[in-house]
């Protein structure tokens, strides 16, 4: 240790976060983070007050995806420590790299119930990558720069720490002379290359399954050669879409409950699928004991824990992506399947021909997504909206896309797209929403007002839980149970509440028109989506089925 | 009633000497679907190297509970004593 320069933790905190590049953070401050909040004052990171520190955490999570970096979230101890629990728990399903500051009660006062006073750092066990309770000033600066390496070693992921009031306050002298490094824990890489060669040059039908993985491997070129270079056909998870060049003829869309039938089908029929960065995710396989029944498998992952965790390998590629692909590459003579396919794609192309005035839901995201400019990041909340934009709006690349894949979590959506906003000042972005959805984080429209944060909204309204109410109609025979919304807030005089500039529509007639004018506008906008509340989501693999015995209407 | 075949296993854990080490294993050894049947653990030594012992049973291969284990960041490693004891478990 060197320097001398008299800090206390909090301020320390601070000169850290600028060491690692952070210069925005998302908080609300309390009593025991107030000398972090104090220490604030003085620096030179920019803090955005959310309205709810689960709005501070997806705010966090959404800058994070939308810039590929670290995204810093604070909260004091007890209840804001505690509302943070499910922005962590996203980030972990989702792999996102995420540091949590949390303020603790003095250590004398800890374990004695005091005020505010929660274990987060026992809470945070199962809803983080890793965790710190720090009880020592002269270790703080240790754990920091540990939690920034841990965030974003092999997969990403949410870290917290925790630090009591009297550490905030403590006073340090000495600096580390450089970051700690993490002992490396990697094993030898699995890399069955040639067996994964041998694989791949006799397969016939291989499909390349693109996961999340891919963008957080910043591999998105190397996927794509990859593609181009094979002529493979290739499908995408939730979290896989933009990966994919859009213009690749070989992409059949999203796999999965309500993928594509081109790709659902092609999967089945599969002799040899490739994983990269995809761990056959319940949402994704269906009946898993019936999911390509007849494919071989080569997977790449980061991850030991994900190789036949769900599907075994027949070689299986631990390690960087990146570099590990390229070793694959090579042409394949596959004209007949990638015409078969290429014919699916055309006949069961999406159709926007519905009749009557009024709005089709996936029309609306479709006409939004031709309309919005290149490099536009939409972000969406979790229900039928979802769906709807991911089978219907297009997106080049994966940080364009930011939606809560593996907790599906409902109030993602306005937050996240706050925290794009804020990474990435010159680029538009939407959150695509549903009437249910945006009222679990509604009062960060504040957050939007307060710095004039230009995030357009498209409310898809059909004021009900419309995925529930669908399952509830196609499963648990039209008993619909608590998912009528009709009593719903006007949403247009609420976004005018926040100095919001809004507008409903109701007509198919009305879309274009709109939709132009929310992306001229400067500033922020909510546009009011009305759809009919019978609309469904299609096609539907229902829940423990196999992909091919897909619903695609009732 | 049905049989369910129980596989039990003895691991060895090295970790660092960290709190709430012990508390993480047991999380991820609950939440991956695994009972302790057993645990002898030596923490809190100051000799910063922590040894757990644990006897754990599962229909699950052991496998997926040692990656989840190795995945944790204080952990050094995970090996299986032995591997070949079956229990069965009756259950109507």
């Amino acid at each position: 240790m060197t320097k001398s320069k008299t800090l206390t933790g909090g301020a320390l905190l601070f000169e850290v976060l600028q060491e690692h590049g952070v210069h925005h953070v998302f908080g609300y401050p309390g009593g025991a983070i107030m000398p972090i909040y104090d220490a604030l004052y003085d620096s030179d990171v920019k803090h955005f007050l959310c309205r709810h520190e689960q709005g501070a955490a997806f705010s966090a999570v959404g800058y994070a995806r939308a810039a590929g970096t670290v995204g810093v979230c604070l909260a004091t101890s007890g209840p804001g420590a505690t509302n943070l629990i499910t922005g962590l728990a996203d980030a972990l399903a989702d792999s996102i790299p995420v540091v949590a500051i949390t303020g603790q009660v003095p250590m004398a006062a800890m374990g004695s119930d005091a005020f505010q006073e929660i274990d987060i750092f026992g809470l945070s066990l199962a809803c983080t990558k890793h965790s710190f309770q720090v009880t020592d000033i002269n270790e703080l600066e240790k754990v920091l720069h540990q939690a920034f390496e841990i965030a974003l070693e092999g997969r990403h992921g949410p870290v917290l720490v925790d630090i009591p009031k009297d550490i905030q306050l403590a006073e340090v002298t000495q600096r580390l002379d450089k970051l700690s490094h993490l002992k490396n824990k990697v094993k030898l890489p699995l890399a069955d290359i040639s067996k994964a060669l041998d694989l791949l040059t006799h397969a016939k039908q291989p499909i390349l399954y693109v996961g999340g993985g891919v963008g957080m491997a910043n591999a998105v070129e190397e996927v794509r050669d990859f593609a181009d270079k094979t002529g493979m056909p290739s499908v995408s998870t939730l979290k896989g879409l933009g990966a994919i060049n859009p213009d690749n003829e070989n992409h059949l869309g999203m796999l999965g409950m309500h993928g594509t039938k081109t790709a659902n089908l092609a999967v089945q029929e599969s002799d040899l699928l490739v994983v990269v960065g995809a761990r056959f995710d319940d949402r994704v396989t269906g009946k898993l004991d019936e999911f390509a029944p007849n494919a071989k498998v080569i997977h790449f992952d980061i991850d030991t824990a994900e190789i036949n965790k769900r599907r075994d390998a027949d070689a299986a590629i631990l390690g960087d992506l990146k570099g590990n692909l390229p070793l694959l590459t090579t042409e394949l003579d596959i004209a007949d399947w990638q015409q078969k396919l290429q014919q699916m794609n055309t006949d069961f192309a999406w159709r926007y021909d519905h009749p009557g005035d009024n709005i089709f839901a996936p029309a609306v995201l479709k006409t939004v997504s031709d309309l919005m400019p290149s490099n536009t990041c939409v972000t969406t909340d979790v229900g039928q909206h979802q769906m709807w934009a991911a089978q219907h709006m297009t997106f080049d690349d994966p940080s364009n896309f930011l939606t809560s894949g593996g907790m599906g979590t409902m109030g993602f959506g306005l937050p996240a797209a706050i925290g794009a906003q804020i990474s990435r000042p010159h680029d538009t972005v939407i959150a695509v929403s549903g009437d249910g959805s945006i009222m679990m984080n509604v009062q960060e429209l504040a957050t939007i007002k307060r710095y004039q944060i230009p995030v357009k909204v498209v409310l898809i309204d059909n004021a009900k839980l419309g995925m529930v109410r669908q399952w509830q109609d196609l499963f648990f025979e039209g008993r619909l149970s608590e998912t009528d919304l009709s009593d719903n807030p006007d949403f247009v005089m609420l976004a005018k509440a926040f100095d919001i500039k809004s507008q409903l529509i109701t007509k198919k007639s009305e879309v274009k028109a709109a939709v132009e004018e929310m992306l001229d506008h400067d500033g922020p906008y909510l546009l009011q989506v009305k759809i009919d509340a019978a609309e469904n989501v299609w096609p539907l693999v229902p829940p423990n089925t196999a992909n091919d015995k897909m619903m695609e209407s009732v | 009633m049905s049989a369910m075949t129980l596989n039990k296993y003895q691991l060895i854990i090295m970790a660092d000497d960290k709190q709430v080490v012990l508390e993480r294993i047991l999380q991820v050894t609950r939440y991956r679907g695994f009972l302790i049947n057993g645990m002898n653990a030596e923490v809190n030594t100051g000799n910063n190297v922590a040894t757990i012992t644990m006897s754990v049973s599962s229909e699950r291969p052991i496998s997926l509970l040692i990656d989840q284990i190795n995945k944790l960041i204080d952990i050094k490693g995970v090996k299986v004593d032995n591997s070949d004891v079956q229990i069965k478990q009756h259950s109507a």
